[in-house]
């Protein structure tokens, strides 16, 4: 980490994503074209920052997700999309509209089961079709919450979006935690061994998301949000928790995630948050998108794309096949249940650091699985935003008066 | 289009039309969610009426035909309790109030019907202003002459009405120092105000016709009077009111208008005049920047007078009406209203806002508020 640190300062003039310049030079190029691609073609501009991050990953300069810098960003990023997400998430919802929650457990299950068993009949060893199809599971927030907020679009689809999203996610790490402990446990070694890590990981993250939702919430009473300082003692809250979690080995994705469905649900007083927190947390989130965008590398790919494309099918077919079944009793209309079911699309940042982490715990399943996970990412990096927004165009929650006063 | 045949209908009857805000539960904002509201509660039967109104963030619900204030609370505490369910399944709230505290205007969608888009084409940016929540009452008439002298004598009610109903003292965030802020945005509209002095139903038709060969107006719909007449219905329709908080303040001030109706058409206590319009603006002024507080004119006697004391006397002037008509129980609420320091609905949000120094909580409990809870 010192290293690190110090070749940022020592080794300034290296071209590479992990040097001053480097970041300098990609923050510059994904900024403008972020804005290019917002003014001429009313794209979200992270479908920008996106393209630099493809752009990298053709010339293979991407991101290996072992860059420590990097990787700080990358998990900081994420925290906040997870955490904004968690915040919009209203369990109290699902009470009152079982029929959502038999949704979201319907599209989660039906997309995991179609997908293990499509990759299972293409003869993917079970030890890499199981956390393939888990990660599967798993809808980015992080790419909804940037299309929403945007387009700012609003409306049932939008809000059943980002709920089913923020729950498919909340399924994946949990079941990827318990997917990880069983590997464990068939390995040589004691039943309590394997277990007390997953036990202490949930207790904890639970614990330490409850505790940075209440000191979140404090923030937010005692402080004007519309300040930068509040701002700031809201960021470094976050990161904060985020270093306990990484010390303590808790889920850095669960922390977060679990802080925001805290702080929402413990009252029904409603919390309005600057986007990301600020210009610094857009920053970070930038950096995100260019970096999950670069993973993927050019010579792998030929092998897995098959298998990839496979995956990416099986899985919206599943999703949007649930969503439409379950339409009419949630209350949806069957137009919107469509754009609804084709928009839950997007894999990223989520997916790449749940694959990076069974990774280095499970290295050799770690090394078949990585390359179809990356090919998937490849896939839908650039369409799934394209597809989310012109889902909610068609459900006609994004605001054309606005597009226009803008242009 | 020529001005329609005024239907008769059975004298005082009432109908009653809210506008309400439809919000969501996250940050408490205006929700575009009527499509979704009203395809959910079309599966239901029920006496009032649900419709869209122009922007896709607010509902419109109507009663049918009422006899008095015990139909109108039953229809509407009915429908309030279908569209409170409906909502929760789709993550939304409703609430009254005149305005949405924080809402921005520039945000707002219009809904989407060829009539709703002609309008909004010609207002602009009032169109979208204009999302702003009122009550409408209908009280039926047994012929166009009766109407037109009802509506003139019922002009020096007008502040009462602003008064009892004022919630509306946030717009766009901040507070307008108003209790009905919301008036300030209907009268932006070219033809908004008061009815031209007209008694009788020829002398009207010639009025329109006149209107109507300048251009600016088609038909009726186009003229927005704090009180006009709706020939189809056969009823005049009073619109100055904000939507009140709850439905119950809601039903009292139809019952209230109701009792003045049959008490001004049946004891005939003074004959309309031209000249009483000369205070007129300066009245619905007062009761929208003061409310209960307001003092009003009277243009006959020059006297000054505070507006709560003006209510108080007219209970108590309708009376044997209010027994008739079988309204005391809303009138007892508005006369308890008349006792506390503040009674409006515009108090008791500014001193929410004052508890708890946040907007979107202060709409979270005018929902709680709405729903009864």
């Amino acid at each position: 980490m010192t290293d690190t640190l110090w070749s940022l300062i020592t080794t300034p003039w290296a071209l590479q994503s992990d040097t001053l310049l480097g970041a300098a030079v990609l923050a510059l190029l994904a900024a403008l074209l972020g804005e290019v691609v917002w003014r001429t073609l009313r794209w979200p501009r992270m479908l920008g920052y996106t393209l630099v991050g493809t752009v990298i990953a053709l010339a293979s300069r991407g991101a290996s997700g072992h860059e420590p810098a990097l990787r700080l960003a990358v998990d900081g990023a994420l925290a906040l999309l997870l955490f904004e997400a968690g915040a919009r998430l209203n369990l109290r919802w699902l009470a009152r509209n079982p029929w959502l929650l038999a949704t979201s457990i319907a599209e989660a299950a039906l997309a995991g089961v179609v997908v293990w068993l499509v990759l299972r009949s293409m003869a993917v060893a079970p030890g890499v079709a199981t956390p393939l199809a888990i990660i599967a599971v798993g809808v980015s927030p992080a790419v909804l919450q940037r299309v929403v907020g945007e387009l700012h679009a609003a409306g049932q689809v939008t809000e059943r979006l980002l709920t089913l999203a923020t729950l498919n996610t909340l399924y994946a790490v949990l079941a990827m935690k318990l997917f990880s402990a069983g590997l464990l446990l068939s390995d040589p070694g004691t039943w309590l061994e394997a277990m007390s890590p997953v036990l202490f990981s949930f207790c904890g993250s639970i614990l330490v998301g409850a505790a940075l939702g209440e000191g979140l919430a404090l923030i937010a009473r005692r402080f004007d949000l519309r300040e930068d300082n509040a701002m700031v003692l809201l960021l470094a809250a976050v990161l904060m928790a985020l270093v306990i979690a990484k010390t303590l080995q808790l889920s850095a994705l669960l922390v977060p995630l679990l802080a925001g469905i805290w702080l929402r649900n413990r009252s029904e007083r409603p919390w309005i948050w600057p986007r990301h927190f600020g210009s610094a947390g857009g920053v970070l989130v930038l950096a995100l998108f260019v970096a999950v965008a670069s993973a993927w590398r050019l010579d792998t790919i030929g092998a897995s794309i098959g298998i990839a494309v496979a995956l990416v099918l099986a899985r919206a077919g599943a999703k949007a096949l649930a969503v439409l079944v379950l339409a009419r009793p949630s209350g949806l209309g069957l137009g919107q249940a469509l754009c609804l079911g084709t928009a839950l699309l997007p894999m990223s940042a989520t997916a790449w650091v749940l694959a990076l982490d069974f990774s280095a715990r499970h290295p050799t399943a770690g090394a078949h699985l990585m390359p179809v996970l990356l090919s998937c990412l490849a896939l839908l990096e650039l369409a799934a935003p394209l597809v989310v927004m012109a889902s909610l165009r068609a459900a006609g929650e994004i605001d054309v008066q606005r597009k226009r006063r803008a242009s | 289009m020529s001005l329609d045949n005024f239907a008769s209908s059975k004298a005082f009857t009432l109908g009653v039309e809210l506008e309400l805000q439809i919000v969501n539960r996250h940050d408490y904002d205006l929700a575009p969610g009527a499509a979704d509201l009203l395809r959910l509660t079309s599966r239901r039967k029920l006496a009032a009426d649900v419709k869209p109104e122009i922007t896709s963030s607010m509902i419109e619900l109507s009663t049918g035909i009422c006899q008095g204030h015990h139909d109108v609370i039953t229809q509407l505490l009915e429908v309030r309790d279908a569209l409170v369910h409906d909502a929760a399944k789709l993550n939304l709230r409703l609430c009254g109030g005149g305005t949405h505290a924080f809402q921005d205007w520039s945000h707002r969608r219009i809904f989407d019907t060829p009539r709703f888009r002609q309008v909004s084409e010609l207002y602009g940016y009032l169109s979208k202003q204009f999302t702003v929540f009122g009550q409408h009452v209908h009280i039926g008439c047994t012929g166009p002459d009766q109407a037109l002298w009802l509506l003139h004598a019922m002009s020096r009610f007008v502040p009462h009405v602003i008064a009892l109903s004022a919630s509306s003292p946030f717009v766009q965030g901040t507070d307008t120092g108003f209790q009905s802020a919301r008036l300030n945005s209907v009268f932006a509209f070219p033809l908004s105000g008061r009815a031209p002095f007209a008694l009788t139903w020829q002398e009207f038709g010639i009025y329109f016709d006149k209107m109507r060969r300048t251009g600016v107006v088609e038909s009726m719909k186009d003229f927005y009077w704090d009180i006009r007449p709706k020939p189809e219905f056969g009823t005049i329709e009073v619109r100055v009111m904000d939507t009140p908080l709850t439905i119950e303040r809601a039903a009292a001030i139809a019952a209230y208008l109701q009792c003045v109706a049959r008490w001004l058409v049946l004891e005939r206590p003074f004959e309309p005049h031209e000249d009483d319009y000369l205070a007129y603006t300066y009245n619905r002024f007062q009761a929208c920047r003061f409310g209960l507080d307001g003092e009003v004119v009277d243009p006959r006697t020059a006297e000054h007078r505070p507006l709560r004391d003006l209510i108080a006397q007219t209970i108590k002037d309708v009376e044997s009406h209010a027994i008739e008509l079988r309204a005391e129980r809303g009138l007892a609420l508005l006369r308890e209203a008349l006792t506390i320091a503040d009674g409006s609905d515009a108090a008791w949000l500014r001193n929410t806002q004052a508890t708890e120094q946040y907007l979107p909580e202060v709409v979270r409990q005018q929902c709680l508020r709405f729903e009864g809870g």
